[in-house]
């Protein structure tokens, strides 16, 4: 169990290697069985893991270059746990329901070397491994969308590597004068983020440090105004591409909010709360305007995408247990619910080749499961309770309402916008008259869909109606993270905010 | 008794999930059969606990399991049956059972027949949670619950295509179906906020822990809370300016009108109300707002009523009207009387739909009640069940309607609101007319229904069986008055009339009289042939027809400027500013490379003179930035 952090980071790509020698045919069936072995190696971290303790568990500290303070240093918590487990769920699902014939071998390496990077990036503690895991990651995803994607596919792999990387690049000037930083404060050069956690850095320069993080996961979340890559990205991708981009890869920059702003910059945290939520509220509103507008299925759930993650910001910088906690099950469950989005809108375009809404109509009475599929998740996506969507939302919405009932208002008009894009999408494609010829004698989901497809509904209604498994262990390590940046404060801002983020009875 | 709570509780989800089994499957009359029997299952449990509760006043909880643990936030599956949700089980399981077995007569040539019975154990699941929960979070998974298997059942034929207002006035089920979704939606996000408020401020979202607490809150605080409570209540209950959705809810089967959008799902806004007594009760200016708009709503329901000729839309508008008279009720602080006329006008309001839903049957699906007439000749049974609910609503002694009915308007006049008695008084006998205009149109008169050919026959006994104990109810229920008071005031608070004896017995008779005018009006008038066509040129006639306008207001001012507004976000704001800026950046970079390429260009002469151009750069920062000067 000691080194069960790097066996997860380092099978896959390992496997994926071996992958070049497997024959073609078999390669679909190898693929498959190193990802399950792989989500059944997460699925232990989490029996493993000890839900009550609120720190770094499993952790793995090997000196690389120990002069500059580069180690490779690993270990998990109640954030990152659930992240991990999401990345190998949605990659084994995605390699079921995949179904490419052109140059499938590349396809499924490639899959699996992108599955290391974001294990690599969830259990790094090192800000090097994080940043090399973090940077890996655009490689896989630029030859997949560059490869496989649609008519504007080199466009939209250049512009979603370039804007990414330039984002990046300006976290990495962050991280390298942040262990300077570190280096004036206490004598030695580190890089290890659970160090620089309890660095207390002046005000100044945790606002330029703030921003310069800030900046390069805001462009991975996407936040407004940093977004328009995405759409691009997601209209040129393949299904297994955005469904990977949507469930994991935006979630690093959400992640990295809570793993490197907040414990790290808490007093800039608190003094910038105001223009980020500002931001995250456009982005809730505006993109699930733009959602509203689209023509083409797969925009729609793009743009949702980008909208939804406008709550998880705003559950992230709520500062109390229940918006952070709910902010980071909410990445969980989004991950899910755009996941099987993606899926859906894949399953169609395979029928159809086109992602039109035009083109669609009365689909329910020649597909009802895929009909009833659809339903469910998109049930769960506008966030009806005892779907997995509810919770993420609920939490995160009530966390931000401490700080402010204007930005829970703003922000929960996301739950009436939501609903009036998806239901408009369900009435365009499902309800109606059956008029286009082409959809009279569309065959309903085959199984290797329904696999795929059941098992994330049954995740849905699993995790909403019984979501403390995964809200218990998120809430130790949320809590102490609360405690350490409590006890960090300098202004009095800050301490006033951590001090007062509690439930008060207020007596009369 | 837990065990029949859990009983009542999970029997129309077992038979909800039966019957899902066989969704797209064709007809299985097993799917009606099997779900019917476990809502009676349902029914008797909820009866036991009913009698239960009467004889020990002992309140059953069952805690499942924690549903949400997070910070100091602890949301429960915790239920509880005590005197008002026992009362709403009873009300809800019985409604639910005789339409079960009344659905499968009525739905007995679809096609989607067991995914109908699927969605309609749901609902009733659904709404058992809502009134059984015993904290604000389950309440409000039973509230989003409920709003699900409604637009579900709205949407239940959703092959039909959308038409233009004047040819449908819905427009197409599965518009009038999200219409009621994004509708509900708006006033959900007030009562969520209502549930953050609640929880930041008492750190429990339990029934119990919250009304224990609303003491010690400051009063600035409780008002807030009522309010967004109340607004969320407003959506469920359709309460003006969110109630468009229910007569467009109207495209759904008959037996959904009969059992969702009369009986019990637009009461929950009501339940809610009684349920959290404890907070209005201390904010009575919110309850004085909560009944006038209850009043206003009754009066401006019931005249959209008199001039539709829609039969299920006006039975809707019926109990648009009816919903204001238990806000009333609710406001004022007679919570224990909202929750009987709840009861009573469930019972008599569903029997209403059924009797609408065989007389759609007869027809061939036409609502056009000037197509009709002289129907009881072919349908006597469904005639004198309409009859007796309409009686019922009417509010005409000894039916249950009068009862309760006229305990609300008691109410009014006795905490001096004449203004609200007024409209009330006014609102009974538009009431009485429009009922027995619909019932003279129908079933007397003229046998208009030949011109068009059709050929009605009466519904199925079993269906007619399944409305005989609503009628029954419809009949009797008023008797019960005072049992019912002394049982549901163990935890409600007693209303004490300030008025007694003669000012009492004048007020009953001048409802009485103002709801037999009304009904005595209708049939004279509808049995001389009714208004003369000249009527429907004038622009009153006009403005209730076309429903004061509204849904053509909100589509012009909202539906359409959000439409457009979501087009230029689109197309304006992200594609050309958002994206095009991001291009330009990228562009100027590529542009300023291509032209930096010369100085890189492998000739040597060149290349030296931008040496030279360097160097004197470098001067001449050196000179500038020199710490020497």
């Amino acid at each position: 169990m000691d080194h069960i952090l790097s066996l997860l980071v380092f099978f896959p790509a390992l496997a994926g290697m071996l992958g070049f020698i497997v024959k073609k045919e078999n390669i679909k069936v190898y693929g498959i069985t190193v990802a399950t072995i792989e989500f059944v190696l997460s699925l232990i971290l989490w029996l493993v893991f000890d839900p009550s303790n609120g720190g770094f568990q499993f952790v793995e500290f090997i000196p690389l270059i120990p002069n500059y303070g580069i180690n490779y240093y690993l270990g998990v918590d109640g954030i990152s746990l659930f992240i991990i487990i999401l990345s190998t769920f949605i990659t084994l699902v995605g390699l079921i329901s995949l179904n490419i014939e052109k140059n499938l071998k590349n396809m499924i390496i490639s899959l699996l070397f992108l599955e290391m990077t974001m294990v690599g990036v969830f259990v790094a503690l090192d800000a090097v491994v994080f940043y090399i895991f973090w940077e890996l990651s655009l490689v896989p995803m630029l030859y997949i969308i560059g490869y496989w994607g649609g008519e504007l596919r080199v466009y939209a792999a250049i512009k979603f590597f370039l804007y990414t990387f330039f984002g990046s690049l300006i976290m990495l000037v962050g991280m390298l004068f942040l262990a300077y930083l570190y280096y004036l404060a206490t004598g030695t050069i580190s890089f290890a983020i659970p160090d620089w956690h309890r660095l207390i850095l002046p005000y100044d320069y945790q606002i330029w440090l703030f921003l310069a993080f800030f900046l390069g996961m805001a462009i991975k979340v996407p936040m407004f105004p940093f977004h328009t890559w995405l759409p691009y990205a997601h209209g040129q991708a393949p299904t297994i591409g955005s469904v990977i981009l949507a469930a994991v890869l935006l979630k690093m920059g959400t992640y990295g909010f809570v793993r490197f702003l907040l414990p790290i910059f808490p007093d800039a945290s608190v003094a910038l709360i105001a223009p980020i939520a500002f931001l995250s509220i456009v982005m809730v509103i505006y993109t699930a305007m733009v959602a509203y507008a689209q023509e083409d299925m797969k925009q729609v759930i793009a743009y949702s995408s980008i909208s939804h993650m406008g709550v998880i910001v705003l559950g992230t910088f709520a500062m109390n247990v229940e918006g952070i906690a709910g902010s980071i099950f909410l990445m969980i469950s989004h991950g899910i619910v755009s996941g099987a989005l993606f899926m859906l809108v894949g399953n169609i375009y395979d029928r159809r080749h086109t992602k039109l809404l035009s083109e669609f109509g009365g689909l329910a009475s020649v597909m009802p499961k895929y009909a009833t599929i659809f339903g469910i998740v998109l049930m769960a996506s506008v966030g009806l309770p005892l779907t997995i969507g509810f919770v993420g939302e609920f939490l995160s919405l009530m966390g931000i309402y401490k700080i402010s009932a204007a930005y829970a208002f703003l922000g929960g008009t996301g739950i009436i916008l939501g609903a009036a894009y998806m239901l408009r999408v369900y009435k365009l494609a499902f309800f109606g008259p059956l008029t286009n010829e082409k959809n009279k004698n569309l065959p309903d989901l085959n199984w290797k869909e329904l696999t795929s497809l059941v098992s994330l509904v049954a995740v849905i209604i699993w995790l909403g109606v019984n979501p403390n498994p995964v809200l218990k262990p998120i809430n130790a390590s949320v809590e102490s993270m609360l405690q350490l940046m409590e006890k960090k404060a300098i202004t009095k801002e800050a301490k006033d905010i951590f001090a007062h983020n509690k439930v008060e009875l207020e007596a009369k | 008794m837990e065990k029949y709570l859990l009983i009542a509780l999970f029997s129309p989800l077992v038979g909800s999930l039966f019957a899902a089994l066989f969704g797209a499957k064709p007809k299985r009359l097993l799917t009606g059969i099997v779900t019917s029997a476990l809502l009676f299952v349902s029914l008797i449990s909820s009866l036991i606990l009913l009698v239960h509760i009467a004889s020990s006043d002992d309140i059953v909880r069952v805690k499942l399991f924690d549903w949400i643990t997070v910070g100091s936030l602890n949301i429960p599956f915790g239920f509880v049956a005590d005197q008002v949700s026992v009362i709403m089980m009873v009300t809800v399981t019985t409604v639910s059972a005789l339409v079960h077995v009344y659905s499968i007569g009525y739905m007995e040539h679809d096609k989607g027949f067991n995914r109908f019975f699927s969605y309609l154990s749901a609902f009733v699941f659904s709404m058992m949670v809502l009134v059984m929960s015993d904290n604000f979070a389950g309440l409000f998974i039973g509230w989003e619950g409920v709003g699900l298997c409604s637009w579900l059942l709205i949407g239940f034929w959703y092959h039909k295509k959308d038409e233009t207002r004047d040819i449908n006035p819905s427009i197409s089920p599965s518009w009038a179906a999200n219409e009621a979704f994004i509708m509900n939606r708006i006033a959900d996000l007030g009562m969520l906020l209502g549930l953050f408020l609640i929880y930041w401020h008492v750190g429990s979202l339990q029934y119990d822990v919250v009304f224990a607490h609303v003491d010690l809150l400051n009063i600035g605080l409780v008002t807030l809370i009522g309010i967004f409570l109340f607004i969320g209540a407003m959506g469920k209950s359709a309460q003006f300016p969110l109630h468009t959705w229910l007569a467009d809810a109207m495209e759904g089967p008959t037996p959904v009108s009969a059992l969702i959008h009369a009986a019990t799902m637009v009461t929950a806004g009501v339940y809610l109300v009684v349920r959290a007594f404890p907070i209005y009760s201390q904010i009575p200016d919110i309850g004085f707002f909560i009944a006038s708009l209850g009043a206003f709503v009754a009066v401006f329901a019931a005249s959209m009523a008199l001039v539709n000729t829609d039969l299920k839309r006006i039975i809707a508008y019926s109990t648009l009207s009816q919903l204001g008279y238990m806000f009333v009720a609710g406001g004022l602080g007679a919570y224990w009387i909202a929750l009987f006329h709840l009861m009573t006008h469930a019972f008599f309001k569903a029997l209403l739909f059924l009797g609408a839903g065989n007389v759609m049957h007869a027809m061939n699906d036409e609502l056009n009640i000037f197509k009709m007439g002289g129907l009881h000749k072919v349908m006597k049974y469904t005639a004198i069940l309409m009859i007796i609910a309409s009686l019922a609503l009417a509010g005409i002694y000894p039916f249950a309607g009068f009862f309760s009915k006229d305990k609300i308007l008691e109410v009014a006049f006795d905490s001096q609101h004449y203004i609200l008695w007024f409209m009330l008084w006014l609102g009974a006998g538009m009431t009485a007319f429009y009922s027995f205009r619909l019932i003279m149109l129908v079933f007397f008169g003229e046998e208009r229904y030949k011109k068009y050919g059709f050929h009605p026959h009466e519904a199925h006994w079993y269906m007619l069986l399944a409305m005989a104990p609503l009628a029954i109810l419809a009949i009797i229920a008023g008797f019960f008055e005072e049992s019912f008071e002394h049982f549901v005031t163990k935890i409600l608070p007693e209303y004490h009339f300030h008025v007694h004896g003669i000012v009492t017995v004048a007020l009953i008779g001048v409802t009485t009289l103002i709801a037999l005018s009304g009904i005595a009006f209708a049939i004279y008038k509808y049995s001389k042939g009714g208004f003369s066509e000249k009527w429907k040129e004038h622009p009153i006639y006009k403005l209730l027809y076309n429903q004061y306008y509204i849904p053509i207001i909100y589509e012009k001012v909202f539906t359409e400027p959000y439409k457009e507004l979501s087009k230029i976000a689109w197309k304006e704001l992200d594609l050309r500013v958002v994206d095009a800026t991001v291009d330009f950046i990228a562009n100027v970079v590529y542009k300023s490379g291509f032209a930096g390429r010369v100085v890189q260009s492998g000739n040597l002469s060149k290349m030296l003179r931008w040496m030279v151009i360097g160097l004197l750069v470098l001067i001449v920062l050196v000179i500038v930035y020199s710490p020497v000067r």
